[in-house]
């Protein structure tokens, strides 16, 4: 796996680089360049294959569900861009260690670095699409760092954020496209891919396909109208923006357009969307660069206008054209990023890069001068340089395009256009920075040559400029073809490599374009002026516009539907359960099939009350107390109607319930307003009564469709085996403590829970009760009243007898651990409420915690005794004793797991209303008597 | 009897969604309470309604079903855990802030905060 | 029978009564206590999911009464996924809320010992009304903690909470017993055995009461439109609790998955499938709100509430998609989000307690103390969340958009998935921008400085979504695994025959 050796590289260097960072900016530049280096010893011993036209695929199974693995390739295309990764990022290494301050954060910075190039790398040599889709989004957030690397500065920080939703956000689109391709050719894998290109294009989702991917690429190469995130990204460091903006970054779009290039290249809809697509790059670019007053300005809209050029060329279609592409993506790199290099260098030494400071500074620092005029030549196309030979390509592929009539003349007058701006730009950047008078008022005065090594990097691209420019056929020949034959995947067409082809169209074309290039700079004055007319957009403004606009959208939106009541909330809940079950049931009948039986007077009467009473106590809600008096009535008749439908368990759980539960409502109405004001609008409210009514008429009728339809349940079983199986006569019990046991612990522990979650919930608050109820009388004559604690203290005991007796008899006859529980507990609260929380305290000495958790605990214990004896948990036994005076009576296992119950809920019960009647410290308000005693 | 007792069920679980649509919390709780009722009567009654045939052995002779009673009992003891707990949050709101309102505020006054911030009003502090 | 199938159920349990009676012991040692607790469940879990990988289902059942008479455990690949997602989340919350979190009330670790035993009960049990009960611990613990600790800020949202789920409990027993109205059993196996088998008089019951239940599970993920108690709630709890609850929502999806694949799946006859054809365009307009959401909060602990909505979403429009595919996607998807969102909160956390007064508020502030550190973990959990590479989101998302099948539905599930991803990243770079990089001079009182407890426990989180990353193989197959097996309900309708002790093993 040596490939994916090559890409791991830069990602272990980016862990290790930072621990050089104490060792100063050299040593963490060595220690960076390292695995630049062993890749290229990795690499290097591939060419022979390559040289033949061959390709290297290394693959790894990863997640095979996916279709994605770790399969890397390398082949003449993939070599090209990962030796420009690599040998233009190790001159950027040099670079940087002297452009950063020894101050700034060097280690964060090679780190970044690092990871971006190892992300690059990855993009070139996935053999994989989706392998390739992770590098992809890799490069948007680590430039997205590298781009914010100065994060106190706002341009810096919104510059990067665009590019991360530009690229990032294209990335996404070209996600989908890459799944779209997958679909059709059942494959992420290059090599099948490349190959199903007939498949691609013929099928439906071929234009999906390709305008997701054109997206992802677009956005990524800065193509118009995704053009603007590039400029704004000068706001990173120049090492940076010279190496994303010449070499990689802004080049993956294009690779990944080479890449496809078989699988989606060639059709109609391609050669418009991007040959179009790239001419009003190419233009565009070209004109704005020329009023830039900042260096790396003017240097980054040539960059967008380059970037159009190769796009243009891939567009086209033809073969000669791709090659063109790819050479001029090779010049591209070299001069572009000794010019970035430069105009890092000018900034590094005056201080500013704005070319209306800037002039004359060939006789400051006619060196850097002279490189830098070499490499804008080359941008400018001048003979003898590389942008020269591969813009020669470009016009004559401009030329042989044959587009029906008018068309035809397009694309040739586009180029020699572009190619005028390209000149007068360049000639701008000569002259106005070198030349062109004296340095206005400089930052730095005077400024000079910089470091020896800083331009070591320039001076090698620059070399690199001349020499392709002079030699192309023997320095960069054998790459080109090895590239070329792999984008076609085929054969490559006999391109001429010659510096001079003779006098031709295209050599005219660049002579028109050279000559207009430089009036036009000598006019530049015209232009600036006419320019100027328009008003600039700095699109980080527009960005940032529509983020913070949509900022604001979404916050409304969200205040809008979350608007924090609780009533539309219910509502919604309510609603929706109506919505659902209202289509299902529409269709079902009535009456079931056993009909309806009658109906005694006594229980219609019950009935009725119970009606009444409950619409009563929504009547007259508003006085609180009349309505919970109404509710208590509501319970009991409740607890009468499960005792008159053979429920008995239920009517005493019910009743002893229901006393606690009104206690504990009367406890808080104490605290609470005594009436409920009229809020709702008139419409708000029959909106209610509609819901309510529908629920209510609902619940109606499938209550009675449902009662008189014919039923058949597993409760057989139950009543067969309660008493041999369970030892208990009384069945539901027996379902409680034994066959459903597990149900009955979780109740007891959600009991328990309840109790807990109130005692923290009031800890350390406080609410001070009104001294008078709601119409303003004082509460009571007297706090404790002598009858009621005369009469409640000879009741405790008698009350726990009972409880013992209710809780004893559990298993055969109604009653068990819960009804004993709540009788107990209602004994005591009687006390409280009679004598005072201190009276009661202190003779009641137990810690209500304790009982709960002892409850739980004996219930716990209970179930897993079984577990000794190899039964499942709450696995029974029960046996029977003859005791004199008791008689013959059974002691069940269930019968300690009932104790359990039973102490959880005097636990629970107690600690829930205790802690709630402790909520006054400041103990009750004055009586009326202790009043009358005030006055 | 199966008409009366539906509209028994009927009428409960109209107060309880009326109720529990309230804005204060006071209703909201006893329409909690109201529905907690009709839900349980409700699953009562999928056993189907008996008269005087309690489902202890030996009783009677025939059983009505045991299993929804069980089921309706720990239903109620689960019911009264959550009513106790809700009650004792209406008068921790009250206590918090100063109102019963479901909402803590007043549907207009909360509209006014609404719009300068929808945080919470504490863990700003260290 | 194993006696291991309890274990998730029994050990919070007694630990949690255990804290009871500690109430007053020394903090130190109730925190060994809780903690060695999460700890044996974690390792209980693992024990579960090896043992469900072989892709039998496990029943247990309770006082050795056979199903559907008594109440049985099943344990399925399923469930101990569940669990261990659920343990591992935990070990790490309770360890993070050591310090600042479990100081403020004696209860602390009781409640969140007795969740834990609410949400396990959840995940294991087969019986219906049993699934009810467990919802009310888990709620009733849930409840508890997030009106735990200081301050008001907690008190409106947590009643709004409780109102909703009392109400929806309400709901619940009434689906109960509609179902059981006709069919005369709640276990869920022999639910899944008679209703194919009812006739077509007995079926609008039986459906009315699947779609409310439906309804009822919605309201405990929070799907639109039963979705906005979340946020408020979320934000405003405590760190540790709202990383907990990141799961508290994945129980809904859970009891959903589990009845709707095995009650109501595509072997229930008449009622195949109830209910998806509402939840999927459900579930797209959920991530939708919560991306806007997320967009719009104004605070960063908002922000990541906003993002369990989304996770939701997408979890449920994976899971209606209707095929074994998009289930297996599902699953993957809820291990991923779970831990991220929950490590998210803790980082946001960390934010809010070294930014003074600004607390997680999107707005400048004096730069933090250990800015580095929590802006990497933000980062990554940022991006993990939003779904880019390399991260675990990434890949969770890979797989449920090429889970869904060529056509309208694919159309509009990549388009809302993709959109979903590019607005999170907006948000998250926005919001991270001005948090981090916008300084303003200036220092606080007593910025929180990083212990040991915190940074483990978020940091580990985080980490996880890495771990996925290298683990996705072994995942997607257990995933795949997983939902092959939920397919075939025949072999859970199996459990019905389990031996009980006693009886010979024929």
């Amino acid at each position: 796996m040596t490939l994916s050796l090559v890409v791991l590289l830069p990602f272990l260097g980016a862990i290790a680089a930072p621990l050089f960072a104490q060792g100063g900016r050299t040593a963490i530049a060595i220690a960076s360049s390292v695995p630049a280096l062993l890749a290229l010893a990795t690499l290097f011993p591939m060419w022979g294959t390559l040289a033949e036209g061959g390709t290297i695929v290394q693959s790894l199974e990863w997640l095979p569900q996916l279709g994605i693995n770790l399969s890397f390739r390398l082949d003449g295309l993939s070599l090209m861009f990962a030796l420009l990764i690599l040998l233009i990022g190790l001159l950027i290494i040099l670079y940087a260690r002297y452009y950063l301050k020894p101050q700034e954060n060097v280690g964060k910075f090679y780190a970044l670095l690092l990871c971006f190039k190892g992300s690059m790398l990855g993009i070139v040599l996935s053999s994989n699409l989706l392998l390739m889709m992770v590098f992809w989004e890799l490069t948007s957030l680590t430039s997205f760092l590298l781009i914010s690397f100065w994060n106190h500065k706002q341009d810096a920080r919104r510059g990067a954020r665009m590019a991360l939703a530009i690229t990032g956000g294209g990335g996404l689109a070209l996600l989908a496209g890459i799944l779209l391709i997958g679909r059709i050719v059942g494959s992420f894998e290059l090599d099948d891919v490349l190959a199903a290109g007939d498949q691609i294009k013929a099928h439906a989702l071929y234009p999906y396909a390709l305008t997701l991917v054109l997206l992802g690429a677009f956005t990524k190469s800065a193509q118009f109208p995704f053009h603007f995130w590039l400029p704004h990204a000068m706001q990173a460091p120049t090492p940076v923006s010279a190496y994303l903006h010449s070499a990689t970054m802004v080049k993956a779009g294009i690779f990944l357009m080479a890449r496809l290039y078989p699988a989606l290249a060639g059709t109609e809809q391609w050669f418009f969307m991007v040959s179009f697509t790239g001419m009003i790059t190419l233009l565009i670019g070209a004109y704005v660069a020329l009023f830039k007053h900042d260096l790396k300005g003017l240097l980054a809209h040539s960059t967008v206008s380059h970037l159009g050029l190769i796009t243009l060329l891939l567009g086209m279609g033809t073969e000669l054209a791709a090659v063109a592409a790819l050479f001029h993506i090779i010049n591209h790199a070299t001069f572009k990023a000794s010019l970035f290099m430069a105009a890092g260098i000018i900034d590094h030494e005056t201080g500013t890069r704005d070319m209306r400071q800037i002039n004359g500074l060939w006789r400051y620092m006619p060196h850097t001068a002279t490189l830098a005029m070499v490499a804008a030549a080359s941008m400018a196309g001048v003979p003898l340089l590389n942008g020269f030979l591969s813009k020669e390509m470009f016009f004559a592929e401009a030329l042989s395009l044959n587009l029906p009539g008018i068309w035809a003349w397009i694309p040739p007058i586009v180029a020699t256009l572009a190619g005028i701006f390209a000149v007068a730009y360049s000639a701008r950047f000569i002259h106005d920075v070198f030349f062109n008078g004296k340095p206005r008022n400089l930052p730095i005065y005077p400024p000079h040559e910089p470091p020896r090594y800083m331009k070591i990097p320039v001076e090698i691209l620059v070399v690199a400029c001349i020499m392709v420019g002079v030699f192309p056929a023997f320095s960069v020949g054998p790459l080109l073809q090895a590239a070329a034959s792999a984008t076609l995947a085929g054969e490559v067409p006999d391109y001429g490599l010659a510096v001079f082809h003779g006098f031709n169209l295209p050599l005219m074309m660049s002579l028109a374009a050279f000559v207009g290039g430089l009036i036009m700079y000598s006019q530049r004055q015209k232009f600036f002026d006419f320019h100027a007319r328009f008003r600039e957009v700095d699109e980080k403004a527009v960005f940032e516009a529509v983020v913070s606009w949509l900022v604001e959208k979404a916050r409304g939106f969200t205040a809008l539907l979350e608007n924090g009541s609780l009533q539309r909330y219910t509502m919604l809940l309510m609603v929706s359960a109506i919505a659902v079950a209202v289509v299902p049931l529409s269709g079902m009948a009535l009456i079931g099939s056993n009909g309806l039986t009658a109906i005694d007077p006594p229980t219609a009467l019950g009935a009725a009350i119970l009606v009444f009473c409950t619409l009563g106590t929504v009547y007259i809600h508003r006085e609180r107390l009349t309505s919970l008096i109404m509710l208590s009535v509501v319970g009991l008749l409740v607890s009468l109607t499960f005792a008159r439908l053979s429920a008995p368990d239920l009517a005493m759980t019910q009743i002893s319930v229901e006393v606690v539960t009104i206690i504990l409502l009367m406890l808080a109405l104490y605290y609470l307003p005594s009436w409920t004001p009229t809020e709702a609008s008139a419409g708000r409210r029959n909106r209610d009564l509609i819901i309510a009514g529908v629920a209510g008429v609902g619940m109606t009728l499938v209550t009675l469709a449902m009662l008189t339809s014919p039923f058949s349940s597993i409760s057989d079983y139950f009543l067969e085996n309660s008493k041999p199986g369970g030892g208990g006569t009384n069945v539901v019990n027996v379902i409680l403590v034994d066959f459903r046991g597990f149900d009955t612990l979780g109740e007891i522990t959600v009991l328990a829970i309840a109790a807990l979650g109130i005692f923290a919930m009031l800890r350390g608050r406080e609410l001070s009760a009104p001294p008078t109820d709601g119409q303003g009388h004082p509460w009571a004559f007297d706090a404790h009243p002598t009858m009621l604690k005369q009469m409640s203290r000879p009741l405790l005991p008698l009350a726990l007898m009972v409880s013992v007796y209710i809780f004893l008899r559990g298993h055969n006859l109604p009653g068990g651990g819960f009804i004993a529980g709540l009788v107990t507990a209602v004994a005591l609260l009687v006390q409280y409420i009679a004598s005072g929380v201190n009276w009661t305290q202190a003779r009641v000495s137990m810690r209500y915690h304790n009982v709960l958790a002892l409850g739980l605990f004996f219930a716990t214990a209970t179930g897993a005794g079984s577990l000794a004896y190899g039964y499942p948990f709450l696995t029974t036994t029960f046996t029977y004793l003859d005791w004199p005076v008791v008689g013959k009576f059974e002691v069940a296992s269930a019968l300690v797991f009932d104790l359990g119950v039973y102490l959880t809920v005097v636990g629970a019960t107690l600690l829930a209303l205790v802690s709630l009647g402790k909520l006054t410290p400041a103990g009750r308000p004055l009586t009326r008597t202790e009043a009358r005693k005030e006055s | 009897m199966e008409l009366a007792f539906a509209l028994i069920i009927g009428s409960l679980t109209f107060a309880g969604v009326y109720l529990v649509l309230r804005a204060r919390t006071f209703p909201v709780v006893v329409g909690l309470t109201l529905l907690s009722y009709g839900v349980n009567l409700f699953l009562f009654s999928t056993g189907r309604l008996m008269s005087g045939a309690q489902p202890i052995i030996g009783s009677t002779d025939t059983y009505s079903d045991p299993l929804p009673q069980a089921l309706v009992l720990t239903a109620i003891v689960i019911g009264f855990a959550m009513t106790a707990f809700v009650v004792v949050l209406s008068l921790r709101t009250r206590a918090d802030t100063g109102d019963d309102h479901v909402d803590g505020t007043s549907e207009t006054e909360r509209t006014q905060d609404q719009s300068t911030t929808d945080l919470p009003r504490e863990e700003t502090g260290q | 029978m194993n006696h291991w199938l309890t274990a998730p159920v029994l050990i919070p349990l007694i630990g949690a009564f255990l804290q009871v009676f500690m109430g007053y012991a020394p903090l130190s040692l109730r925190r060994t206590l809780g903690l060695a607790t999460t700890g044996l469940l974690l390792v209980s879990t693992v024990f579960l999911l090896m043992m469900a990988d072989d892709g039998s289902y496990r029943a247990y059942a309770f006082g050795n009464w056979a199903p559907p008479f008594g109440i049985v455990l099943v344990l399925d690949r399923l469930a101990a996924l569940m669990l261990f997602i659920t343990a591992l989340l935990a070990l790490f919350c309770h360890l993070f809320s050591l310090g600042r979190t479990d100081v403020s009330s004696r209860q602390f670790h009781a409640l969140f010992l007795f969740q834990l035993m609410g949400l396990n009960m959840a995940f294991l049990t087969g019986d219906l009304f049993n699934l009810f009960v467990a919802f009310e611990v888990l709620l009733i613990a849930s409840y508890g903690l997030l009106l735990h600790g200081e301050g008001t800020a907690r008190t409106v949202p947590g009643l709004h909470y409780v109102v909703l789920n009392l109400a929806g409990s309400a709901l619940f027993l009434i689906s109960v017993g509609m179902i059981y109205s006709v069919t005369g059993t709640l276990n869920m196996a022999d639910l899944a055995r008679i209703i194919p088998t009812l006739n077509s008089g007995d079926l609008p019951l039986v459906e009315a009461g699947g779609m409310i239940l439906l309804v009822v599970f919605a309201l405990k993920a929070a799907l639109l439109p039963l979705t906005f108690w979340l946020p408020k709630a979320y934000a405003s709890a405590t760190a540790p609790v709202a990383a907990l609850f990141a799961v508290m929502t994945k129980v809904g999806v859970y009891a959903i998955i589990r009845v709707y694949t095995l009650i109501f799946g595509e072997n229930a006859g008449a009622l195949a499938n109830l209910g998806m054809d509402w939840v999927f365009p459900l579930a797209l307009l959920t991530m939708v709100v919560g991306v806007i959401g997320m967009m719009g909060s104004s605070g960063l602990r908002t922000m990541v509430a906003w993002q369990v909505v989304v996770s939701v979403g997408t979890i449920l429009a994976a899971f209606s998609l209707v095929s074994e595919a998009g289930l297996s996607s599902a699953l993957f998807y809820t291990v991923h989000t779970t831990w991220v969102a929950a490590g998210l909160f803790l980082v946001v956390d960390l934010i809010a307690a070294q930014r003074g007064s600004a607390g997680d508020k999107i707005v400048t502030a004096p730069r933090m103390r250990n800015r580095t550190f929590i802006s990497v973990m933000f980062m990554l959990g940022a991006v993990s969340a939003a779904g880019l590479p390399p991260l675990s989101g990434f890949f969770a998302k890979l797989l449920i958009m090429s889970a869904a099948v060529p056509g309208l539905q694919m159309a509009a599930l990549w388009a809302v998935i993709l959109l979903a991803g590019f607005l999170s990243l907006v948000a998250y770079s926005r919001a991270g921008s001005i948090v981090f990089w916008r300084n303003v001079d200036g220092h606080i009182g007593q910025p929180e400085r990083l212990n040991f407890p915190h940074t483990v426990g978020a940091g580990a989180l985080i980490a996880m979504s890495i771990a996925i990353v290298f683990a996705a193989g072994p995942l997607s197959d257990y995933t795949d695994a997983t939902a092959e097996q939920l397919r075939d309900t025949s072999a859970y309708i199996g459990i019905l025959d389990t031996p009980m002790v006693g009886e010979d093993e024929s």
